[in-house]
């Protein structure tokens, strides 16, 4: 078995059999699969490997830990058994990929790399709202990391903003921070698990629920945050809270810039479109995880179709070799 | 060149792991500030950075000039280190 391989960087291979873009659970998962069937496997991580499940406070939902796992310590160990059998992790950034027919060429930050087949599995990240003063207090009052900048609460009063998994999960967490924090939910219902909306009520001293209440604007003063104008829809009226941070989770949007020259098709979200193979508009390039149209978006999904791509690009290689 | 790198820090952020990742990955030493083992140091990350966020990493290059890059932006700190 392929244990204890020494310590590669991009440059270790002229053509990878298959380079993933990402580091997130999908390509980890697909890359122990890969790697143990002795295909050279490179992957490309712009931001924190083992994405969005990495700077999530805590994970009940994968299989296999009965006691549930910190994000941070389950993107580690993915980490650590995809190396464990030789892949390879280059801290860069793909910037675009050509199809060259029996190769793919991928112009990266770490120069040109070419590949037999590629995983597209680059993720998400939380949606902005779009409202005034989220951009201007950008790190200053607004955040979408509750993992990183929650320390900086401590006593203090916050906001969070969304109703689903996320929102609900972060707020919680938030709790060991906070001196309290009132939840602005836009619409009428959470759209989050019925057990985290069941944790919600043993923190109700701790947090104020707000249905239908949209987020309008945050607003601050000498460059920090002082309150959200909110609407109560069910009135119609303008509410303010007083805060001094927000925290916003209301949905995900498609790490897919990166395709832009529409050659990999992509749905009306952004999404990459794939068949059941989960194989894209191009030959030999493949997509996995949350960024793949048609995902249910949960950690546990996403590794399962990272080893569904590995067996497919599997197939598509020893196709390769076959000459067919 | 660096002569000197400070990273600010908590726990549970994943940002901080890849910074500091990065810096071993380039030979780079540096010093961690964890804020949630030293809240008391909050403010003079704040003061430094301008931000209420981690990781913000402090470099002091050779002319005593100091640079701060707030975040896990590659090619700042590639620029900032270099």
């Amino acid at each position: 078995m392929a244990d204890n391989k020494e310590v590669l960087d991009a440059t270790a291979h002229e053509v990878w059999d298959v380079v993933m873009v990402g580091a997130g659970p999908a390509a980890l998962s697909a890359a122990v699969y890969t790697t143990r069937e002795d295909i050279t496997t490179l992957l490309f991580e712009k931001g924190v490997i083992g994405g969005l499940a990495a700077i999530t406070d805590w994970v009940d939902n994968y299989p296999g830990f009965p006691k549930g796992i910190a994000g941070l310590d389950l993107a580690e160990n993915l980490r650590l058994q995809a190396e464990r059998f030789g892949a390879v992790i280059e801290l860069g950034e793909v910037l675009s990929i050509a199809d060259k027919g029996d190769h793919k060429e991928l112009d990266t930050t770490s120069g040109l790399i070419k590949a037999r087949t590629v995983l597209i599995a680059t993720g998400s990240d939380y949606k902005k709202i779009g409202v005034p003063g989220e951009e201007e207090y950008y790190a200053r009052g607004v955040h979408y990391c509750a993992t990183c900048d929650g320390a900086f609460y401590r006593d203090k009063r916050l906001v969070v903003v969304g109703g689903g998994n996320s929102a609900v999960q972060e707020a919680i967490f938030l709790t060991r921070f906070a001196s309290h924090i009132d939840l602005l939910v836009r619409g009428d219902s959470f759209r989050a698990s019925d057990v985290l909306v069941k944790e919600l009520d043993k923190h109700k001293d701790k947090i104020s629920v707000h249905m239908q209440h949209t987020t309008d604007e945050i607003v601050g003063k000498d460059n920090l945050v002082t309150h959200v104008v909110s609407t109560n829809k069910a009135i119609g009226e303008k509410v303010e809270f007083k805060t001094d941070g927000v925290f916003i989770f209301v949905g995900l949007s498609p790490n897919t810039a990166f395709l832009k020259d529409g050659k990999v098709e992509l749905d009306e979200i952004g999404l990459v479109k794939t068949n059941h193979e989960l194989e894209t508009t191009i030959k030999g390039i493949y997509a996995a995880g949350d960024v793949r149209s048609g995902a249910t978006m949960q950690i546990a999904s996403a590794t399962g179709e990272g080893a569904t791509a590995a067996l497919k690009i599997r197939e598509y290689i020893d196709d390769q070799n076959m000459g067919a | 060149m660096a002569k000197d790198i400070t990273i600010f820090t908590t726990n549970t952020c994943a940002y901080c792991v890849m910074v500091k990742k990065w810096l071993g990955a380039k030979g780079h030493n540096y010093q961690e500030v964890n804020l949630d083992q030293h809240p008391e140091r909050q403010k003079e990350a704040f003061e430094v950075s301008g931000q209420l966020a981690v990781p913000v990493t402090v470099i002091t290059k050779e002319d005593d000039s100091k640079e701060v890059v707030v975040g896990y932006n590659l090619a700042k700190l590639a620029s900032a280190v270099s």
